[in-house]
């Protein structure tokens, strides 16, 4: 608190005003951006986040429609689980890059799982379906990393529906906005009804 | 003003500014979602057009901004690819057999890889194929047929030659020359070639389509939608003939969709594009059957249409269209191949070329003993072979030639059906070896053992200069007829209110 002392004593107190604006101004904006954002919803594992851009709108229908839809989110397959650290760290760097490609208007016509995004998806595969493929038959027993290095196939190499279907474009389910969860409107009831009076 | 500030005041000025800037932010949001109301204002707005044929492309501009955007890309020619980019490439420079094999026809003046839609009107007129009708007293040496497929101009005029309200006259269209259209066709290919302009609706704008199919016992009106993605391609890019005598269009699709059936149409009625000026061989010249090879390969086989690939989907502000700037798929893999195929870019790319390079490898050899065959049998006929002893080498001319240009007359061909076309050239090298080892006994027997001498074809301009091609003279009356001669087009068009002002 002295060290803090010493620095507000540097500034005249038109310059406090100014700088406490400025600060204002800068925490508001921020603010906005993560509401606009809704940051909130990208704490939990609600597939309805993920629809917040509403470029995954074919994402979210082919998965909501598929088997891994009744008991699987978006997280478990797209973010790791090995810990805490892991999963929130992965989850703020590729939800970063989202944004950035997202606001830049530079996402593909298909989006595709980047190197690091496939391990992390085989790697949740061989986590949830282990016993069936270990213990009843002989197959996943290599991890991504060892499939690579060895040149050998991953799952989706066979299971080439699983879970977002035989096709892959943001054209590929049109009509599907209807039954996403697509995000409301920003602008809170209360201001709408203010304006609309 | 307090020269001390305290604390409360200080979290207030804070806060405050705080607060401010986040309701200002919201107001600022709820103006944007207004500002996007503008969109739909814009996208629920259409000319209604009361003409199915709106031969102006410009006319649709306002209406599809997306679809008119990408279809004026069509006008890039930087995309460059292994085979077949979007620049304009002299063939016969690279291949001067090719001036061999079409000897006696005006191929051998001029033939360069394919641009987008917008160059079509602009290459048909520069290219010597089309000739100099109106230099030095030059009559028209095509059809006004050849405009067939360059433009919306041309339903548009076949009902101005019908009765001009629904009934169409091809006939009459076919009957002229090309010159005497010059001032009607200005519009290149674009909107009311597939499209119905009323309602948008797809739909094959020129007749043969409809002739042919209706010869084969289909209907185009029922064909389904994916079907129609690719027919509107289909009425263009297929093989085709003019009947002699009346230049009206047709396709030889009576006996079914094949090679072979094609040449078993042909062969019935006596048919022959030219007679070969070197081996006197009756040759059939194939048109671009590319509808045709396309379904002769996997992906045609599957249903997928032209436009699937050459045509794909995109999504741009939430809006799905069609992208109209038709190109090579190998442009754009990302919205193309991927949609379906799960491996990277770079891999497919190379899927491709593979494919592109194993049939270039076979069509070089084709080319090759085809133009040695036709020069041998030249030098046959000049030793005494008598018309009997041709026949059979002539017979196996035409099916070698026949093969090879269907095989490399349609530019996608090597990737639309690889296993077709290496059938179709390892055929024309079969038939051309054939041909060669007949002439050789025909030549044993008038008294001549040992090579045939081969004259020198190494560039288009000494094989141009062996058929008698006088390249110069027929550039010079070119040059000529496009200064002099097209923009007396353009005025009266555009004097007419028929081609709109930049």
């Amino acid at each position: 608190m002295k060290a803090l002392g010493k620095i507000t004593n540097l500034f005249s107190c038109r310059q406090k005003i100014f700088l406490l604006v400025v600060a204002g101004v800068i925490c508001g904006l921020g603010g906005l951006f993560l509401y606009l954002l809704r940051a909130h919803t990208y704490i939990a594992d609600d597939p309805s986040a993920c629809v917040n851009c509403h470029i995954m709108t074919p994402y979210y229908a082919t998965w909501s429609h598929s088997s891994h839809g009744r008991d699987a989110t978006c997280n478990d397959c797209h973010v790791p689980h090995q810990n805490l650290a892991m999963k929130y760290g992965f989850k703020a760097m590729d939800g970063l890059k989202h944004v950035a490609y997202f606001v830049t208007h530079s996402e593909r016509q298909a989006i595709m799982a980047e190197e690091m995004s496939a391990e992390v998806i085989m790697d949740n595969c061989i986590r949830c379906h282990r016993q069936l493929n270990q213990e009843f038959v002989k197959t996943g027993r290599m991890g991504y990393s060892e499939q690579m290095r060895e040149g050998g196939k991953v799952c989706w190499d066979c299971h080439r529906n699983v879970p977002h279907g035989g096709m892959n474009s943001l054209s590929s389910t049109p009509n599907a906005e209807g039954v996403t969860p697509l995000p409301p409107s920003p602008v809170p009831n209360w201001l709408q009804n203010l304006m609309n009076k | 003003m307090a020269k001390q500030l305290k604390k409360w005041q200080g979290w207030l000025l804070f806060g405050g500014s705080m607060v401010v800037v986040f309701i200002l932010g919201l107001l600022v949001s709820s103006l944007m979602e207004r500002r996007a109301e503008v969109v739909s204002v814009f996208n629920n707005k259409r000319t209604v057009f009361e003409d199915a044929i709106v031969a102006q492309n410009e006319k649709f501009k306002a209406d599809y901004p997306r679809e008119y955007n990408t279809w004026s890309m069509t006008e890039d020619t930087s995309f460059e690819s292994k085979y077949n980019g979007s620049e304009e490439v002299d063939v016969l420079e690279q291949r001067p057999e090719m001036v061999i094999l079409w000897a006696g026809y005006a191929f051998s003046r001029h033939y360069n890889t394919p641009r987008g839609h917008k160059h079509a009107l602009e290459d048909m007129r520069k290219i010597l194929r089309t000739g100099n009708p109106g230099i030095d007293g030059d009559a028209d040496m095509q059809p006004a047929t050849c405009w067939t497929c360059k433009g919306p101009d041309v339903p548009r005029m076949m009902r101005e030659l019908g009765n001009g309200v629904d009934q169409f006259e091809p006939g009459n269209f076919y009957h002229k020359r090309w010159s005497e259209l010059g001032a009607e066709e200005v519009n290149t290919i674009g909107c009311s070639d597939c499209h119905d302009a009323r309602t948008m609706e797809l739909r094959p704008a020129r007749p043969a389509l409809y002739e042919a199919w209706e010869r084969a016992g289909k209907d185009v009106n029922k064909a389904t939608h994916q079907e129609m993605r690719s027919l509107v391609c289909a009425q263009c890019h297929t093989e085709y003939y003019f009947v002699k005598g009346t230049d009206y269009l047709m396709f030889p699709q009576d006996k079914g969709m094949t090679l072979e059936d094609a040449e078993a149409y042909y062969d019935e009625i006596g048919f022959y594009d030219y007679i070969h000026p070197l081996s006197k061989t009756p040759i059939l010249k194939a048109q671009h059957p590319g509808y045709e090879v396309a379904l002769q390969g996997i992906h045609g086989q599957r249903g997928v249409s032209c436009a699937d690939c050459h045509m794909p989907y995109m999504s741009e502000g939430g809006v799905k269209f069609t992208d109209h700037h038709i190109m090579s798929p190998l442009a754009n893999i990302d919205r193309t191949c991927q949609t379906c195929h799960r491996q990277d870019a770079e891999t497919l790319r190379q899927n491709v070329y593979e494919r592109q390079d194993k049939c270039t490898e076979i069509r070089n050899r084709a080319e090759k003993e085809l133009a040695t065959a036709h020069i041998e049998a030249k030098f046959a006929i000049d030793n005494g072979a008598t018309d009997a002893e041709m026949k059979p080498i002539q017979d196996l001319l035409r099916k070698s030639q026949w093969r090879w240009d269907y095989a490399i007359a349609s530019h996608g061909a090597t990737f639309h059906a690889p296993q077709e076309v290496t059938r179709l050239l390892s055929l024309s090298v079969d038939f051309a070896q054939q041909a060669r080892l007949a002439i050789a006994k025909v030549c044993a027997k008038h008294g001549f053992i040992g090579d045939i001498p081969m004259p020198d074809i190494s560039t288009k301009a000494k094989a141009q200069q062996y058929i008698g091609l006088d390249m110069p003279k027929l550039q010079d009356k070119k040059d000529r007829f496009l200064q002099e001669v097209v923009p007396t087009w353009l005025e009266e068009a555009k004097a007419k209110g028929k081609l709109l002002e930049e």
